[in-house]
């Protein structure tokens, strides 16, 4: 492209600075700001959500001016299976348990590399499991159920 | 002489086999869960805080003051292995930590911040000895407005943090004092930006945003091309640091010891900011500020340093006043209420033996700690070989169990989730964490004491200069700030940043 | 005593695993959810009573702490755990003034629990920075009357133990104060004793000591009858403010539907818990005492909360205060 060029990474952190500051500001707005001497519990916020729309435009600017290095790609697998295990293990603890709940989010999150092979992941996500049975219930003493009301204990 | 004879009191009470016992195992027990990815000191602390009941008050509180060393070099070790801070100290201790480990030279970093811990460790406990009851009375001369002021001093200096773009830095501190915000208004009662959700009217986990926007982002970055990653990883040099090594770490903890004992004799929360300050303070003084970022012995020594220093001393609120200084202060009160010590103002006079056995027992604890650490690092440093495709779904595991553990609040761990995704996005965009969460650290405490100053002043803006302490904190702010942007300086910078835009 | 002996013998009788339960309970670790942080008031008292019962039922009793929402979290957790008296809630006044202080709550106070009983009830004190001028609670409230503008009353959070009863207070003396919030009771009591706040209102659990050390002035405790601990200390009434009696008391509570003969026997065993002299000792002191035994029921904790309720919902409404 020769007329204006914009460098993707601060592109898109501009962008997303001023999209982030809007929401909050949106938001902010739904809340009683006060005055300078009261301010009221959306007052702070505003200020802020507004500095940070105005930064993000100096950045999209500045984007316009300087190439920098690529983006690059992005680890979908990565993304996909491991962004969901914390997710799993909270939806499922009190459901299933302490133990079934850890070796669904260890199973899923061992996929996320290329190179793991499905018997290699169960065994780590059972030795995960196991291991931290014993150190966090048994040991510690956590109060956490092993095993959950779902599978009937 | 007074202090001799108190100390030496406190030396025989600490120092009987079953209490160095108690002492070893707390710091031991303390660096092994602590060093579990995602676990911080609270948490730690909490977890561990109910085997120290069966015990007697004072071997009870001297183990728990071991756990409580124990779990803050576990969690430095698990910043400078993995990039996983547990919280906000130590996340500055994996901006160079980690840069140092990836270079092959975890062993080395892992040996700095033990040993700057230790010194900062022994410095401060002779402070606390010393001078606790005059530091006290100053630290309560501190009300919102100078806890204002410093904030401001703290958030001005955060650009430092950074070594890339100013602008983004400054965005990303922005965006972390807004979603340090997230939770119930205390002064109104309003939630606010928490989405009608119910489980963050408190606020957003630290846990969970550290977790996500540092160790969640890094594993994605790692899993982008994992080839490249086993050689980064398999190249590691020697344990110990080197003779320079050493050299180069001694000025800067002497500052990070300086910086942080100050600091941490704040109750309200001046401790948060010592290993920031430490950070700060070195980048600027620094012949080669470029080298910060990319791992730097200094910038593990200073911040590690400081970190425990302030550690150290944030004892000092409590053992004078009875006043916790932060959560982990919160849940020693907690243990020593259980024991039937209620800490007050008399602790020191009503039971010396207690009082001064704990002072003695943070100088063994901290020797404990370089004692059995200095052996543990080439464990540390092991771990490193294995696999990265192993190591990952077993620190998925563990930041789970310990974010959820805190609260048992399963939104904690959507948050993780959801933090790890930003977190990624913005490592992309090239826009660094460490700001963010020092916004985020910082936020509630510079809106809380901002309103806070305005309300008992009757909303007249002027105690801020008027004070002398807040005055003077807000012309240092100016002065960081006019050093930043005079052009000369300006220029300096523009060399240093020349990667970068 | 006779409907008691009628239940069990329907119970036996209509499910024969009920009564096998109430033989064999506990035969698992019991959890108690303290709906806050670890390491606070509430979690003390807590711990000390989970110990001590535990003791007395021969099975571990956990606590977990699942803090939030100002206590609202933990006590929805349990509202939905299942009625098998394996998951229990100890809550404080809390319970009853979250009924007004949300507009909207997870779980309807009176109906979502089945009621063990009480567990102590802490005194509260009115404390002030130590230079503060009048020297007895009526020149304080004298005082507070005449400078209403500029006399700052902390608290540590709305819900709060110290809002509650700075909200009591102003309401008593029929004056509007300075409201200075904190985030807990420690910052709030650090800049007490800095002199950076007039007065607040908190447990004795948080002031004993500061009192005893004399960093912080007392006016008033605000229960019928002085304190052991503070023998100095007037009681409110004595000082010439009737209407102002506050404590933060604590109960022990199952979800809605638990066997009653299991509900009998965590009942006995929290009777149990509250004789031990451990717990007497470690309650004195923290400037409180056990509930005796009378209190310690199912009948008594149910009156407290719904008389507590009733008595609470116009202050709060008045202060116009809500945290949703």
């Amino acid at each position: 492209m020769k007329s204006v060029s914009i460098d993707p990474a601060n592109g898109a952190a501009g962008a997303l600075f001023i999209a982030i500051g809007a929401v909050f500001a949106f938001q902010a707005f739904g809340l009683e700001l006060g005055t300078t001497f009261r301010m009221g519990p959306g007052y702070f916020p505003l200020v802020l959500s507004l500095i940070l729309i105005f930064l993000g435009c100096i950045v999209l600017v500045q984007a316009t001016q300087v190439q920098g290095e690529p983006i690059g790609a992005f680890a979908w697998r990565g993304m996909l299976l491991i962004l969901p295990a914390p997710i799993i293990f909270g939806l499922t603890v009190r459901g299933l348990g302490f133990v079934p709940a850890l070796f669904l989010a260890a199973l899923i999150a061992a996929f996320a590399s290329t190179r793991m092979r499905p018997l290699m992941a169960v065994v780590l996500a059972i030795a995960v499991s196991l291991f931290s049975a014993l150190v966090f219930i048994k040991g510690l003493g956590l109060p956490f159920r092993l095993f959950g009301p779902w599978l009937g204990y | 002489m007074d202090l001799f004879s108190n100390l030496a009191l406190g030396f025989a009470t600490a120092a009987s086999p079953w209490n160095l016992l108690f002492c070893l195992v707390g710091a031991l027990l303390g660096t092994l869960v602590g060093v579990l990815p995602g676990i911080g000191a609270t948490a730690t602390i909490a977890m561990l805080l109910p085997i120290t009941f069966q015990l007697e008050p004072v071997s009870s509180l001297i183990m728990l003051a071991g756990i409580y060393y124990g779990a803050q070099y576990g969690g430095s070790t698990t910043a400078i292995l993995i990039n996983m801070p547990g919280e906000s100290s130590s996340a500055v201790t994996a901006l160079d930590g980690y840069q140092m480990a990836r270079k092959g030279k975890a062993g080395a970093a892992l040996a700095i911040a033990a040993l700057g811990s230790f010194f900062a460790g022994s410095v401060s406990t002779f402070l606390v000895a010393l001078f606790a009851p005059p530091l006290t009375s100053i630290a309560l001369q501190f009300g919102a407005a100078e806890y204002f002021s410093l904030m401001v001093v703290g958030l001005v200096s955060s650009i430092a943090l950074a070594h890339g773009s100013i602008v983004k830095a400054l965005g990303m501190v922005v965006l972390g004092l807004l979603l340090g915000l997230v939770g119930t208004d205390i002064y109104s009662g309003t939630p606010r930006f928490t989405f009608g959700i119910r489980e963050y009217s408190d606020g957003l986990n630290f846990v969970a945003v550290a977790v996500g926007i540092f160790g969640i982002a890094e594993i994605l970055r790692n899993l982008e091309s994992e080839k490249t990653r086993e050689v980064l990883m398999a190249k590691v040099g020697g344990l110990m640091p080197s003779r320079e090594d050493l050299k180069a770490m001694v000025a800067p903890m002497l500052r990070g010891t300086a910086i942080g004992s100050a600091l941490g004799i704040l109750p309200g929360g001046g401790a948060i900011l010592a290993s920031f300050a430490s950070y700060t303070v070195e980048k600027r003084i620094s012949k080669t500020p470029e080298e910060f970022g990319r791992g730097i012995v200094a910038g593990v020594a200073g911040p590690e340093s400081a970190n425990n220093a302030g550690a150290q001393t944030s004892f000092i609120p409590m053992l004078t006043l009875g006043i916790p200084a932060n959560p982990v202060m919160a849940l020693m009160i907690g243990a020593m209420i259980i024991q039937g010590i209620v800490p007050g103002p008399n602790v020191a006079t009503e039971q010396p033996k207690l009082f001064w056995g704990i002072i003695a027992s943070m100088w063994i604890g901290n020797l404990m700690l370089v004692v059995l650490n200095l052996p543990l690092i080439g464990l540390w440093v092991k771990l490193l070989t294995v696999p990265y495709y192993v190591l990952f779904p077993i620190i998925m595991a563990f930041c789970s169990i310990g974010v959820y553990s805190v609260n048992g609040n399963a939104y904690d761990l959507y948050a993780v989730a959801f933090f790890g995704l930003i977190g990624y996005v913005l490592a992309k965009l090239r826009c660094e964490p460490a700001p963010l969460l020092l916004g985020f650290v910082l936020g509630p405490l510079l809106e809380e004491n901002l309103r806070r100053a305005m309300i008992i002043s009757r909303g007249d803006p002027s105690v801020f200069v008027t004070r002398p302490i807040s005055a003077i904190l807000l012309l240092l702010a100016l002065t960081v700030l006019i050093v930043v942007f005079l052009p000369s300086v300006r220029k300096k910078r523009d060399e240093v940043f020349v990667e970068e835009d | 005593m006779k409907k008691l002996v009628a239940v069990l013998a329907a119970g036996l009788s209509v499910v024969g695993t009920l009564g096998a339960q109430a033989q064999t309970f506990p035969d698992r670790n019991i959890t108690v959810v303290v709906p806050f942080s670890a390491g606070g008031p509430t979690d003390t008292v807590t711990r000390l009573v989970a110990e001590a019962m535990s003791k007395d039922l021969g099975q571990q009793v956990l606590v977990e702490n699942v803090g939030g929402a100002g206590g609202t979290l933990g006590a929805g957790r349990v509202a939905d755990a299942d009625p098998d008296g394996y998951t229990l809630l100890l809550h404080h006044i809390g319970m009853a003034t979250s009924a007004t202080l949300y507009r909207k709550l997870p779980y309807d106070t009176l109906n979502a629990f089945d009621y063990i009983g009480l567990v102590t009830e802490v005194p509260m004190t009115l404390v002030a920075r130590k230079d503060l001028e009048p020297t007895d609670l009526k020149s304080l409230v004298e005082y507070a009357k005449a400078n209403k503008d500029t006399v700052t009353v902390a608290n540590a959070g709305i819900g709060a133990a110290s809002h509650l009863c700075g909200m009591m207070f102003m309401s008593a003396i029929d004056t509007p104060l300075v409201t200075v919030p904190y985030k807990g009771t420690g910052p709030a009591m650090t800049d007490l004793l800095g002199g950076q706040v007039d007065i607040m209102c908190d447990q004795t659990t948080n002031t004993t000591k500061q009192i005893q050390g004399g960093t912080i002035k007392a006016y008033a405790v605000t229960t019928p009858e002085r304190l052991q601990v503070l023998p100095d200390i007037p009681t409110s009434t004595e000082g010439g403010l009737n209407n102002f009696d506050v404590s933060i008391w604590h109960g022990l509570y199952a979800p809605k539907g638990t066997p009653a003969d299991v509900i009998d026997r965590l009942s006995k065993s929290l009777q149990v818990a509250l004789a031990d002299q451990n717990v007497v000792d470690r309650f004195a002191e923290l400037g409180t005492a056990p509930s005796p035994a009378s209190d310690a029921t199912p009948a008594a904790l149910k009156a407290k909360l719904e008389g507590e309720i009733a008595r609470w919902k116009p202050v709060i409404e008045a202060a116009g205060q809500y945290a949703d």
